[in-house]
């Protein structure tokens, strides 16, 4: 294979899809996830409504996204923050690098951020030859492997526990006696400390970004984000300008959903607002604290039909619900993010001829905008996406006439309803546990790749009946 | 035109209207976050005491435990009895909060300021949310946010007065007040799920929370 040919997503999910190891690691992350976030939502019988509520807050800032992101930067300021702005990931980097360099910083901590993902800060830290140290431990693990991560909430869900054991021996100092996860853990706590001591700079992202009061909320369940905000002379914050709410109780009312549907529990251990450098008196905390707010294509995002895809609050259920995600992990997407979101944003950002595969890569089965906590349409979205590349004649011939066959159905929503009523009622007829694992006449599909069990109706003949008895 | 600016004009231009009125918007928001109160989780019948106790030690909340005092006065002993539980010397940092402070802890050796590799840590949480049993704190002269993340074993000290019942009541408890440089909202032990999901405690923070509800409060 060619290294273009092996670039391909094709290639890539061809090769993901024969890695059994991948799947078995794959599957003992989503698995849990999945199970504990259906426990979590059982649990909690406003869960309905505080998803509405949640979409319709997001909503509510993306509409005035202007107005919040001048009263977040105003408030930031009077803490004593210094807020930057950047149009591109480009000129996020370089404002970081450059404020490391005016602080003579020779190492770095990290923690765990997709949007320092998204504008390749890793990278560009190594490029300006500063010492990075990542302290979440799953981007700990893919440092050391010199890997990317492939999942947004455990980005080395990819490595199965005798991968990380291998590299700790190889890496660590002081590395664990027997190959047990609480040893494997305790090694890297040991690892760590140093790093978290020496460092000069300390960079976190924002889960939220509060307009009311200037303060970035960043939610772990290790205690890294702290270690790293606080020790540090300098703390740097990147950020999406779509994390801004209207104030606290807003994040908190996104903070239950964000959590349940990441994890399935109900809040992490660390939910931490930073405010402004150290205050006279203060026992510890920065000198000096700096906001970078990144626009990277969301301005841009508004006009181009995305707007919902805004509200994301990067919690992974999409994924985790995935079937095509579940079958060929995070790394065959190619893009930053994975997944379903990934495959919405990823034309966003590298563009749709690069990434028009993703968009195909998909059943339209409609899981992961019923377990998005904020509702985000992403079927409708790939569709649109899929439209759109149909339209600007990136499609080969033999997908352009398929999709015209497609369109002819769609476009006669009876004809399609009827046809994925059909399709639905012989497809449950081969189910065990939710998931289908042959199909006749479809073993070509079902040999790699394990088939969802339909919903007992359409996703649009459910949405339709709960229409009617919500009397809408 | 600025960074800011051209980001600002994008906005404006893709969202296709001008910048609009303040206090609608604000209004509109005030709206959004009432509207939370109304699915937010409920609580169990009982005090908020018993609440943030029931919640603290229970699946959902990871390495932690709670006991009870009376007084501040007893908080020297019963941080005494969680060393010899846990076979712990009598040695620890201890939060320079006034409350602490003015007790007698003859009995320990005292760092003023958190060691890296601390074993102990005692301090007083600022407020508690029975909904999540979370504590809250606030850094500031007496009280350093490091107190919190450093130690592998940390104690807090929380009154029973200052046990709140949702997340919205320590916006509420909060409001209008300068926030600090931290707020720390704090519920159980450091974990990780980062190696195939299974959950271990003691990732980079403590491994050990306790919990002292102080039924009488200050003098
Ligand atoms: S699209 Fe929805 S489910 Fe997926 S990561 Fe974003 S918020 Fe979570």
């Amino acid at each position: 294979m060619t290294r273009a040919e092996a670039d391909t997503f094709k290639a890539r999910a061809g090769a993901a899809l024969a890695d059994h190891h991948l799947k078995t690691a794959i599957d003992r992350t989503t698995r849990t996830a999945r199970q504990k976030r259906e426990a979590a939502v059982a649990g909690w019988p406003g869960f309905s409504r505080a998803r509405d509520l949640g979409a319709r807050i997001k909503d509510h800032v993306i509409e005035n996204l202007d107005h919040y992101l001048i009263e977040f930067e105003r408030n930031a300021r009077a803490s004593g923050a210094i807020v930057h702005y950047a149009s591109s990931a480009g000129d996020a980097c370089q404002i970081v690098v450059r404020i490391c360099r005016d602080a003579k910083a020779r190492t770095v901590t990290r923690s765990k951020s997709m949007l320092g993902e998204e504008i390749g800060l890793p990278h560009a830290l190594d490029e300006a030859g500063l010492g990075r140290v990542e302290t979440d431990l799953a981007e700990h693990i893919v440092q050391l492997a010199h890997d990317r991560p492939s999942h947004i909430i455990w980005p080395a869900l990819h490595r199965t526990r005798e991968d990380i054991a291998a590299l700790f021996r190889e890496h660590h100092h002081t590395p664990q006696n027997s190959d047990d996860i609480p040893a494997m853990v305790a090694s890297a706590r040991r690892q760590l400390r140093g790093g978290f001591l020496a460092a000069d700079v300390g960079i976190s992202g924002a889960n939220f970004l509060i307009a009311d009061s200037g303060a970035v909320c960043t939610v772990t369940n290790e205690g890294n984000a702290e270690l790293t905000t606080t020790i540090p002379r300098v703390h740097i914050v990147t950020a999406g300008i779509e994390k801004l709410v209207p104030s606290l109780p807003h994040a908190f009312a996104l903070l239950r959903l964000l959590v349940r549907s990441a994890t399935g529990a109900d809040i992490t251990q660390y939910t931490t607002f930073h405010c402004g450098p150290k205050r006279a008196g203060d026992l510890d905390g920065p000198e000096a604290f700096h906001i970078v707010l990144v626009d990277n294509g969301r301005a841009r995002m508004l006009g181009q039909g995305l707007a919902e895809m805004l509200r994301c609050l990067r919690c992974g259920a999409c994924m985790n619900h995935c079937v095509v995600y579940n079958e060929i992990g995070g790394h065959a997407y190619g893009g930053v993010y994975p997944g379903p979101m990934g495959a919405v944003l990823t034309p966003v950002l590298d563009g749709l001829e690069t990434s028009r595969d993703l968009v195909h890569a998909c059943t339209l089965n409609g899981r992961c905008q019923e377990v998005c906590p904020v509702d985000i349409p992403l079927p409708a979205m790939l569709r649109g996406w899929r439209e759109k590349s149909w339209a600007q004649g990136l499609e080969p011939v033999t997908q352009r006439s398929f999709i015209g066959l497609w369109a002819f159905v769609v476009t006669r929503p009876r004809l399609y309803r009827l046809g994925a009523g059909l399709a639905i009622k012989t497809l449950r007829l081969f189910a065990r546990d939710g998931w289908i694992r042959a199909l006749p006449l479809a073993s070509g599909w079902t040999s790699t790749r394990d088939f969802p069990k339909p919903a007992r109706r359409t996703f649009m003949a459910q949405y339709q009946a709960q229409k009617r008895n919500r009397g809408l | 035109m600025s960074a800011r600016d051209d980001i600002l004009a994008a906005i404006r231009r893709n969202l296709r209207r001008e910048p609009s009125d303040a206090s609608a918007i604000r209004t509109a928001a005030e709206a959004l976050a009432l509207e939370a109160r109304e699915s937010r989780p409920s609580l169990p019948g009982c005090d908020l005491a018993e609440a943030f106790a029931q919640r603290l030690v229970s699946a959902k909340v990871v390495g932690a435990s709670v006991s009870h005092i009376g007084h501040f006065s007893e908080a020297p002993g019963e941080v005494r009895n969680y060393c010899d539980a846990h076979g712990l010397a009598y040695e620890m940092a201890l939060q320079p909060d006034p409350a602490l402070q003015q007790l007698d802890w003859s009995d320990f050796t005292i760092t003023a300021s958190i060691g890296a590799d601390q074993t102990l840590a005692v301090a007083k949480a600022r407020w508690a949310i029975a909904e999540t049993g979370t504590l809250a704190f606030h850094s500031g002269p007496f009280s350093p946010t490091l107190m919190s993340f450093l130690p592998l074993h940390h104690i807090c000290f929380i009154e029973r007065e200052r046990i709140l019942a949702h997340l919205e009541d320590y916006a509420a408890a909060e409001a209008g007040a300068t926030p600090p440089r931290n707020v720390n909202l704090i519920t159980g032990a450091s974990g990780t799920a980062d190696i195939e999901g299974a959950l271990v405690r003691g990732a980079h923070g403590p491994a050990f929370l306790h919990a002292v509800i102080v039924d009488a409060g200050e003098l």
